[in-house]
């Protein structure tokens, strides 16, 4: 990782607030009139740079976790290459466009969609701290855009998408090759830009708790969005119909979707005209997405200054304890325990970021099984939880779809401590047992997830017009969400790491956007693993598993989730101070 | 309406102070033990170190200051003997107990109000109380009592359900104040109280401190405002580089000079520039 080592020159933002301090005897208290030195974009990607050696000094093992990250990035982007270089490589021109649209497509919606539902954005340069800072937008947007590009996943695409370059170049020479490469780089431009928009966007709505609703439902139409595209292509897929296929591919290449990609295999194809075109519909969506993001940044950067003035409730009758506990969990003592889940299920509520991801679970929870099972196959949400069993629905289906819906809904929970941030030095203080904390974070979280579990279970088996499946359906989500507590228990407590104290729920630290994919993923497969006999007994064991089931899967998860508690409270106990500084944002 | 809540405050207050100054643990002799004894503590970040080696023993009963510089290690030496960072060497003891080896029992005696450390802000100052309460084995009717009290007195109460994530920074130091307060602690820890509070609440919040300390409590606190230092305390440590440099009662570390005398010769800072800034004066 090079890192441009400091010079006093260095300090990129603060250049224009700089007086000409080498003129010593000069009387400058007065401002100057223009900025000394113009803040390029240049800047922000030094500074964040800068700010990214800086999260790894000292810290090996977020080096490692780097170096990992970006080696199965690179990885990734390789065998992606040749994937999409393959209809150049073999010759065939036929599918020239079709992939080109189609990787291309799913590219641009991937960046847009799975910072919302997954990984959250970088945001090593949080664009509130340059609110005090006389800059243009303009300039703050093209700077933040600039530093947004450098990534190890930006890279990823990059590398991956110019299998497209060398497919051109095969069929169309060097012009068509030179066209694709700058088709390429515009559709990653133009990813990064959407992904950003979105997000911000979307970051801005749901801080506002008036607009939490509507934001909710947006996102639900968003998601929604997967789905049509999806049956549509998978039923082309389906019909081998050529030609209908290739007409669909001409009509994304037509889109933003599609038009960065495709400009490149259009010139190779002789239509020539096309490529123009379409590296305009591309740059003018960038700037379309770059004006809708400098619109949300505004309010961002306010925003986070200021989250407007406190509004004196009504204070109620009554003491504070009844007060305290939320009426869903108001038949819980009034102890310790009860004390720790009422604290939890209002978060859980009143935490943005616990919010969203709330609405992530039961987004996805109703989408991946209706498009599993409705869609017959592969719903690839990444290559490793691809579900390709072909043709009818059936239990063993029903169930890897159930389990994929408990364990992202546990997932959730891999980083509980680092949601509360510092504050959960109050615990510490008070020498909270760690089997306890970890029995009522869990308690907490399920007031809501088992609701929701139980809903996808009814409405999946009616959908699916099986009712008669709903209890093994039921047993399997629970049997996978309680393993998958278990395991998050020991990551969250082994794992843990501080998230940004801003209010948008899709930050984090770079370091750490890394570190949670990978912990997030090692989680996932660990819960899985534990979670795979319940699959295993839908298809072996035929009609009993209908009865079965339920009283087995609720028994396999209910004693997972407390076993992994008892077990992951004594390393807690051991390492509270040690969790406290790993979830302390540093300063 | 200041001054007429300032002297509610008074009012409602004689009872309270004294009776969270009585001690939870019954039969515990307060006298046996130094309320807060540190032994050797150290603490160093990636190889720089913040805190080399403090000695100290807090009387019961005591008022005790812990003056220091920015960057002193004054929040890093109180969160070690609070049981909030793990000291690379050397230990605390609260009354006797062992705040590492015995970390429960000393936490019981213990009431703290870290700084730079969030609440758990998204709860009303209500909510935060019946948290901290029952979160310390509180029984709730006793919660309930003492939280109305308190946020009477601390003027809270017209904020009603309003999120401390809300709260202006005087109301936060005040209801970190209260959650430190409720249980009753024989032993208070406060860092920097009096940071970012506005002279009415700082009054109110010093009036509160001497009454928990005349009913037998001790209070250890940190800062640099030498006015509330010397009004305040009884006991005066000056901690500069990470090592304790003054130590003793207030009379004996002031000698015949002012605190901030002995404080900036002590601390070895600059109290005049040179030609160095002349642009300033136009």
């Amino acid at each position: 990782m090079a890192v441009p080592v400091g010079t006093p020159a260095d300090a990129p933002v603060g250049a224009p607030m700089g007086a000409p301090a080498g003129a010593p005897g000069s009387a400058p208290m007065s401002a100057p009139a223009q900025p000394v030195r113009r803040v390029s974009a240049w800047h922000f990607v030094r500074l964040k740079l800068r700010v990214m050696g800086n999260n790894f000094r000292g810290q090996g093992w977020r080096v490692a976790l780097f170096v990992l990250g970006s080696f199965f990035g690179l990885w990734f982007a390789v065998s992606a290459f040749f994937g999409l270089a393959a209809p150049g490589l073999a010759g065939n021109d036929r599918y020239a466009l079709l992939v080109a649209a189609f990787a291309g497509g799913l590219t641009v919606l991937g960046w847009l969609l799975l910072p919302l539902v997954f990984f959250g954005v970088d945001e090593t340069l949080d664009p509130a701290r340059f609110a005090l800072l006389p800059l243009p937008r303009r300039t703050l947007v093209t700077g933040l855009f600039a530093a947004a590009l450098v990534s190890v996943p930006t890279i990823a695409v990059l590398v991956a998408l110019s299998g497209l370059v060398v497919t051109a170049g095969v069929f169309g020479g060097w012009s068509a090759a030179a066209v694709a490469a700058v088709g390429v780089v515009c559709g990653v431009l133009l990813c990064v830009a959407a992904a950003r928009a979105v997000t911000s966007a979307f970051a801005t709505m749901l801080r506002s708790r008036r607009v939490r609703d509507l934001a909710a439902v947006l996102l639900a139409v968003v998601a929604a969005l997967l789905g049509p595209l999806q049956i549509a292509g998978l039923a082309a897929i389906q019909d081998v119909d050529w030609n209908r296929l290739t007409g669909v591919a001409t009509v994304i290449g037509w889109t933003p979707l599609g038009a960065p990609w495709t400009a490149g295999i259009d010139v190779a194809q002789g239509r020539v005209w096309a490529a123009p075109l379409k590296l305009l519909i591309t740059v003018a969506t960038i700037a379309a997405l770059l004006v809708w993001w400098s619109r949300s940044l505004e309010s961002a950067m306010v925003g986070a200054a200021s989250s407007g003035p406190a509004q004196a409730k009504p204070s109620v009758t009554g003491g504070v304890v009844a007060q305290f506990f939320p009426r869903a969990a108001g038949w819980l003592r009034r102890d310790r325990f009860g004390a720790l889940v009422a604290r939890e299920a209002r978060y859980w509520w009143r935490d943005a970021r616990r919010r969203a991801n709330l609405i992530t679970i039961a987004v996805v929870g109703l989408f991946v099984p209706v498009m599993v099972n409705l869609g017959g196959q592969g719903f690839t949400l990444d290559s490793e939880e691809g579900f390709s069993l072909a043709g009818e629905t059936s239990p063993a289906l029903v169930s890897l779809s159930m389990l994929f819906v408990g364990l992202l809904a546990a997932v959730t929970l891999a980083n509980q401590f680092g949601f509360d941030g510092s504050a959960y030095a109050a615990n510490v203080v008070a020498g909270v047992p760690g089997r306890l904390e970890l029995r009522a974070r869990m308690a907490a979280f399920s007031l809501y997830v088992l609701p929701m579990l139980a809903v996808v279970a009814v409405a999946i088996a009616l959908v699916l017009g099986e009712p008669a499946w709903i209890g093994f359906m039921a047993g399997t989500l629970v049997a996978t969400y309680g393993a998958g507590l278990a395991v998050n228990s020991f990551v969250s407590v082994l794992g843990a790491y501080s998230l940004p104290e801003t209010s948008n729920p899709f930050a984090m630290n770079s370091g750490a956007g890394l570190i949670k994919s990978l912990l997030t993923f090692v989680a996932m497969i660990a819960t899985a693993a534990l979670a795979v006999p319940m699959v295993i007994a839908a298809a072996l064991l035929g009609d009993a598993w209908l009865w079965l089931g339920l009283p087995l899967g609720l028994a396999y998860g209910v004693g997972a989730a407390l076993l992994g508690g008892y077990l992951a409270g004594d390393v807690l106990d051991r390492r509270q101070p040690e969790l406290l500084a790993a979830v302390t944002p540093r300063r | 309406m200041v001054e007429y809540d300032q002297r509610r405050s008074r009012e409602s207050f004689s009872g309270l102070a004294e009776r969270f100054a009585e001690p939870d643990t019954v039969g515990y002799m307060t006298g046996e033990h130094p309320a807060l004894a540190l032994r050797g503590l150290a603490k160093s970040f990636d190889g720089k170190i913040a805190v080399a080696g403090v000695d100290l023993d807090v009387p019961a009963g005591s008022f005790y200051g812990l003056l220091g510089p920015n960057g002193a290690g004054k929040t890093t030496t109180l969160s070690m003997a609070v049981g909030l960072l793990r000291p690379d060497a050397g230990g605390a003891w609260v009354l006797g107990r062992d705040v590492w080896a015995d970390p429960v029992a000393a936490k019981q005696l213990l009431g703290v109000m870290p700084d730079g450390v969030r609440l758990f802000d998204r709860l009303s100052g209500g909510e935060l109380l019946a948290y901290h309460g029952l979160l310390r084995g509180m029984d709730p009717a006793v919660v309930d009592k003492r939280a109305a009290e308190l946020l009477d007195v601390l003027a809270l109460a017209d904020a009603g359900r309003t999120l401390v994530v809300d709260y202006s920074a005087g109301m936060k130091k005040k209801i970190g104040l209260a959650c430190a307060l409720l249980h009753g602690p024989r032993l208070l820890v406060l860092d920097e109280p009096f940071e970012a509070v506005d002279p009415v609440s700082a009054a109110l919040i010093r009036d509160i401190l001497q009454r928990y300390v005349a009913g037998g409590g001790t209070v250890v606190f940190s800062s640099h405002v030498m006015e509330v230092v010397q009004r305040l305390c009884t006991h005066v440590a000056i901690l500069a580089e990470g090592t304790i440099k003054r130590v003793g009662t207030l009379e004996q570390v002031r000698g015949d000079r002012s605190l901030e005398e002995v404080f900036v010769e002590v601390v070895g800072g600059r109290t005049a520039t040179g030609e160095e800034l002349a642009w300033l004066s136009q």
